[in-house]
């Protein structure tokens, strides 16, 4: 890794090659720390939640206040600024980032500020507070352990919570060797803590005064919430006479009565603690006597609110932009992201806010190009349960990149022949290849097996790399023979005509494009299990359903293929049959975006509840009609044995569509472990892209190490649902993976 | 909504939760030489103690405390920043989280948070289920300034988990049955 390469450097991705060499320097460096924080974080989120018995009621509440406050943001902020002044306080809107500068500045320097201690607050960070102050004069003291190894370090946080969560402890002593001249030890989390802790004590004691953000802001009577574990907040609220508080305009709720809501939410999707040891609701200045210790000036309390828009009135009006106001920085979304937690902040992030709301933050409170590192944004839709206030992240996420592809301008337009493009089909070459890889797909398969033959030429791959950026290292699964349509259509129709009269439901399977062009034994299994349980099958013609070119931001390409796709379903709903969809990325569009992309309401609510993945379904069937699954499959048939590891795809788990797969191994007398990786790495078409590589590699390690841990007692068949799943289980095991519908097929006794 | 649970379901409850923090805890009969009694053992080997004269308990149970000559009356900046422990009320507690609810006015404020042990003083049945009970209408929460303590102050930040930031390292509730 080069040395020259520094946090600070890549902070600002607006070009694309920055991200790739900020992905390098937080493999090399940042990785290890931010993986086992956050997927700490992760797993304590999913522990506070499970005895949060009504969750999703307050989620709903949450959202619900946020909207509204939102929409009413003009006449809450006039309420508050009554609220502050009636109590001796002072109110200040900043319209961007230097107004909030200049006003804290100069209000410091009216009183004659020398050292001001801080509290965590990522509105700070947003508009450069810290560089004002100190260019003017005043000592600035980081307060919050985190931030204080940034001021050291001279670093961006990289997490919204746990801003130096790159940082591990051993890193952190050979800091603080290097900067301080110290002799005490630093090499336990007690010694740093006591050595920041005995600082730190001395800048609260001297300062005149200091600054917190907010956490949420009540308009009726000027209460602060403040969330923290260390009680640096309140020690910055406690001690000196000044307090300034800056937050973003969004902040702002009618009252104390929502507070609870949030209370409650905010520390178990956060660290995944009940609450955090502090939460603190005040209203400033407080009734409490300021410090005065030795000979520092006395002042009476006197108290700030700095709120900044920033860009924040034009995100309200904005109805993508707007989503992101309700956020409350929780951190769910990036503690639940595999990419995240391979690579943190610094490389999935901008110079203020990261993860996969970081984008749309970044977009909002500065330019649109800063929103680039949401690239690494793979639409996994891992975040999507877990945001509190129930943010369509990948949506976005989608959002910013279809406007950045515009921004990018033709490089090429119409390759791809028998296409009519939609007004987005002018994006740059690798987006437009890996957006419309149906039609490379059927190309290839028409030309098979000549195509795969050419596939499989190092100088064919060394041009797709160089022209679309399709990783050389990654294996490209076959092209069939035939179009798997007519393959599968010719199973359908040799399946016994007496039984569909019997038949037990009626349904349509789905000819989606990657299983169609490249999981022919994948299909010709799911048709035999569906057909042993009695099920009526027919196969719909190809069609792309538009999840490709969602994932690259092509997003009228995406409507396009939506509205095909959902009248071509249309019809075989009109029938009576249910739709089977084997790839699950397919299966989330229907059951999850096209609420994003159809203007029929009625279509998406039908698609939504009637669209299945196969096992799904065939568990549903089964468990409805109250029929024992090993009277169809009986696991001792299978001749590599009943031993089972099982990773389900990212957005089957999203939509609640995979514990039915295991529940029917299970059933079948099968022994499955399963992973619990929130996404292979692979993510669709991310992985196979040259510059993220690497990272999904990175990403995959922790699957490859569940499937080692879960064979320390002898092997297991590896099974997986998605498409790239299971090239990915493949890539980085070297060994056959299945689908699971061809584990049951093969245990069929019918 | 069904029945609120009993005190004693609740009380057991909140015991639980706040050990699960790092919390210690102790309940104790509602007299002057019980509270005392629990007091000493409390602050056990402190030579310097502030007290925050509580608001809502009745003034005749910290009688014999009061008189405790470790407590540091009217102290000083200086006195306070050198104290070993802080005794204050909690007005109130949550039974989930095992949190307490201290007020951040007059001495309470800096008695809850710059000495190394802080010991609060619970009556059982302020103790609510759940955190949001403090905004319903009505409640103690919303009309005072406060904190919602839970556990010792704390940092993953430097690594490993770290208890005694720069609040306290330690936290003992009292809880007045």
């Amino acid at each position: 890794m080069s040395a020259a390469v520094t946090p600070r450097a890549v902070a600002n991705k607006s070009d694309r090659r920055t991200l790739v060499k900020a992905i390098r320097l937080a493999l090399g460096l940042e990785s290890a720390a931010v993986r086992h924080n956050t997927q700490t974080f992760n797993r304590n989120r999913y522990r506070a939640i499970a005895a949060l018995p009504d969750y999703d009621a307050l989620k709903d509440e949450a959202r619900g206040i946020k909207e509204r406050a939102i929409a009413d943001l003009p006449a809450l902020l006039e309420q508050l600024r009554a609220s502050i002044t009636a109590r001796g306080g002072h109110f200040f809107v900043a319209r961007d980032a230097a107004q909030a500068r200049d006003y804290i500045r100069d209000a410091l320097l009216r009183h004659h500020v020398r050292l001001v201690v801080k509290g965590k607050s990522m509105t700070s960070e947003e508009v450069r507070l810290n560089r004002e102050l100190e260019r003017a004069g005043i000592e600035v003291a980081e307060t919050d352990l985190a931030e204080f190894i940034l001021q050291v370090a001279d670093e961006q946080p990289s997490h919204v919570i746990a801003p130096a969560i790159h940082y591990s402890r051993e890193r952190i002593t050979a800091l603080f060797k290097r900067k301080f001249d110290t002799d005490l030890p630093l090499d336990t989390g007690e010694d740093l803590t006591r050595f920041a802790r005995e600082r730190l004590r001395e800048k609260f004691l001297a300062a005149d005064a200091g600054i917190t953000g907010a956490n949420l802001i009540a308009a009726a009577d000027g209460s602060l919430m403040l969330v923290e574990s260390e009680g640096n907040i309140r020690m910055t609220c406690l001690c000196p006479p000044l307090h300034i508080a800056i937050a973003g305009v969004e902040k702002v709720v009618p009252s104390r009565a929502e507070f609870g809501a949030f209370v409650e939410l905010l520390a178990a999707s956060g660290t995944g603690q009940p609450l955090s040891s502090y939460t603190s609701f005040l209203r400033p200045p407080i009734d409490a006597p300021p410090f005065a210790f030795g000979g520092k000036s006395q002042h009476p309390r006197e108290f700030h609110l700095v709120l900044v828009d920033n860009g924040r009135f034009s995100m309200r009006d904005d109805p993508v932009l707007r989503e992101a106001l309700y956020c409350i920085r929780c951190s769910a979304c990036l503690n639940s992201c595999a990419n995240f937690q391979t690579v943190g902040g610094h490389a999935f992030g901008g110079e203020t806010y990261s993860g996969g709301i970081g984008g749309a933050w970044e977009a909002g409170t500065g330019r649109l190009e800063n929103a680039r590192f949401n690239e690494l944004c793979t639409g996994c839709s891992r975040c999507v349960p877990q945001c509190p206030v129930r943010i369509d992240i990948p949506w976005l996420n989608d959002n910013l990149r279809a406007r950045l592809n515009r921004r990018e301008r033709a490089l090429l337009s119409d390759v791809i022949s028998g296409l009519a493009p939609p007004p987005d089909q002018h994006a740059r070459l690798p987006k437009l290849f890996f957006a419309n890889y149906h039609a490379f797909a059927a190309m290839g398969t028409r030309l098979a097996p000549l195509s795969n033959w050419l596939g499989r030429l190092p100088l064919s791959r060394l041009l797709l790399e160089k022209t679309v950026g399709l990783d050389r290292r990654r294996e490209l699964p076959p092209f069939p023979s035939r179009p798997l349509t007519s393959a599968a259509a010719s199973a359908a129709r040799g399946s016994e005509p007496g039984r569909t009269n019997s038949a037990r439901a009626r349904v349509a399977l789905f000819a989606d494009i990657y299983t169609n062009y490249g999981g022919r034994r994948k299909w010709l299994a799911v048709m035999r299990v569906l057909q042993a349980a009695a099920i009526d099958v027919v196969v719909t013609p190809c069609l792309p359903e538009g999840r490709a070119a969602l994932s690259q931001g092509m997003i009228a390409t995406a409507r396009a293929h939506a509205a095909k796709t959902a009248a071509l379903l249309k019809h075989y709903l009109a029938q009576g049959r249910d739709i089977i969809v084997v790839e699950p990325s397919a299966l989330a569009m229907f059951r999850r975006d096209y609420r994003h992309l159809l203007d029929d309401a009625e279509m998406v609510a039908r698609l939504r509840e009637r669209c299945f993945e196969p096992l799904e379904y065939l568990w549903k069937l089964l468990t409805d009609s109250h029929t024992e699954a090993r009277e169809l499959f009986q696991a001792e048939r299978f001749a590599s044995g009943p031993r089972l590891f099982y990773h389900p795809h990212c957005q089957q788990k999203t939509i609640g569509a995979a514990p039915a797969t295991e529940a029917l191994l299970r059933a079948a007398g099968f022994d499955v472990a399963s992973s619990s990786v929130e996404c292979c790495g692979m993510a669709g078409s991310f992985g196979y892209k040259k510059d993220y590589y690497d990272l999904s590699m990175a990403v995959g390690e922790d699957l490859f190490q569940q499937v080692a841990c879960a064979e320390q007692d002898g092997p297991r068949t590896l099974v997986a649902s998605g498409i790239s799943c299971l090239d990915q289980l493949r890539a980085g095991t070297r060994r056959p993976v299945l689908h699971p519908a061809e584990v049951l097929a093969a245990v069929c006794s019918l | 909504m069904s029945a609120p649970p009993a005190v004693s379901s609740l009380v057991e409850e909140f015991e639980r939760a706040a050990v699960a923090t790092a919390a210690t805890v102790e309940r104790v009969p509602r007299s002057a030489a019980a509270l005392n009694d629990a007091l000493l053992r409390a602050t056990a080997g402190c030579e310097r103690i502030v007290f925050a004269e509580p608001e809502a308990l009745p003034e005749d149970l910290l009688a014999l405390f009061r008189a405790d000559p470790r407590i540091i009356s009217n102290p000083s900046d200086d006195q306070l920043s050198l104290a070993q422990a802080g005794v204050t009320e909690a007005f109130a507690a949550v039974a989930r989280t095992g949190s307490i609810c201290v007020r951040l006015r007059g001495m309470t404020a800096a008695d809850s948070l710059l000495a190394p042990l802080h010991v609060a003083l619970l009556r059982a049945e302020t103790i609510v289920e759940r955190p949001r009970e403090l905004f319903d209408a009505g409640a103690a929460g919303l009309a005072q300034d406060f904190v919602f303590i839970t556990g010792p102050s704390a940092t993953a930040d430097m690594g490993p988990l770290v208890r005694g930031v720069h609040g306290p390292h330690r936290l003992h509730v009292i809880i007045l049955e």
